[in-house]
């Protein structure tokens, strides 16, 4: 999988990434997930992910960036399927 | 304003390629050196639709032209914010990314559509439909605001020659590695069957 933009987050986000891709392969695209089974994992890198985002300002754009998506969001998290 | 739209088809399930859509940037993908990190922001999964929500921030190497560095600021790297939507039932990935550098002049926002091609000509193939909206916002100039919006056109037509060539690479790698870890299993039954037996 790919690095961190915070090398420090490194194995955190491995750990996570791993479980990840082993819970949507095997779980989550059988239909067989009613949770995200490594969202501890997810939280752990993302408490150090965030903090090198605060840092360095980036935070900041994210929040902008996320007010921009609201209408794909209103749009994509509709069934497709109906 | 300019648009940009590609269609590609994979010869890989839906299932392979949404899987390996997450590690498309990794070691296996050698036409991607200018994706230096790929952080998950936050990942939701809704109950009721079963529609996976993914925030991504991909960190890229600056490899603008110096004309358009000049013009726009000098930054080592650029940042792009995507938002996946997986929707299991209907078997559709859905990516929207914008730029997050140079936010301010040129606004670029690509949707990305995986889904499985159609019919029974279509089995185990996944269509690729990509389609990207460019804006250049600063002011001056609409010969310059063009010529920006064509150059970001032309990065789109070269990265998506690249883009498929890459993710082509890590889907077959990927198949490989699946198939080895099947038949190491596979021989492990065998043999731990035969020491049962003996």
């Amino acid at each position: 999988m790919s690095a961190s933009l915070a090398p420090e987050c490194n194995v955190l986000k491995e750990r996570y990434d791993s479980c990840f891709l082993k819970w949507y392969s095997e779980k989550y695209l059988r239909g067989n997930a009613t949770q995200d089974e490594c969202a501890p994992l997810f939280n752990a890198y993302k408490a150090c992910l965030s903090k090198a985002l605060k840092e360095r300002g980036i935070d900041q754009m994210v929040d902008e960036a996320r007010m921009d998506n609201k209408d794909n969001d209103a749009q994509y998290m509709k069934p497709a399927g109906g | 304003m300019k648009f940009f739209s590609s269609r590609q088809e994979f010869e890989y399930s839906w299932e392979e390629v949404s899987t390996n859509n997450w590690r498309k940037y990794c070691d296996w993908n050698n036409q991607s050196s200018h994706v230096i990190a790929v952080d998950t922001l936050t990942r939701t999964l809704d109950p009721s639709t079963h529609i996976l929500r993914t925030e991504r921030l991909i960190t890229c190497k600056q490899n603008a032209p110096q004309w358009l560095r000049t013009f726009m600021g000098a930054q080592d790297t650029s940042l792009v914010y995507e938002v996946s939507y997986v929707d299991p039932h209907a078997k559709k990935v859905t990516m929207c990314s914008q730029n997050l550098t140079w936010s301010e002049l040129l606004s670029v926002q690509e949707t990305v559509v995986y889904t499985p091609a159609a019919g029974e000509a279509g089995r185990g193939r996944t269509v690729f439909e990509q389609r990207a909206k460019i804006i250049a916002l600063c002011g001056g100039w609409q010969k310059i605001k063009n010529t920006i919006e064509e150059f970001t056109v032309e990065r789109f037509r070269q990265n998506a020659v690249k883009g498929r060539e890459g993710f082509e690479r890590v889907l077959a790698i990927s198949r490989e590695v699946f198939a080895e870890q099947r038949e190491q299993r596979r021989l492990e039954q065998v043999h731990g069957g035969a020491a049962v037996a003996a």
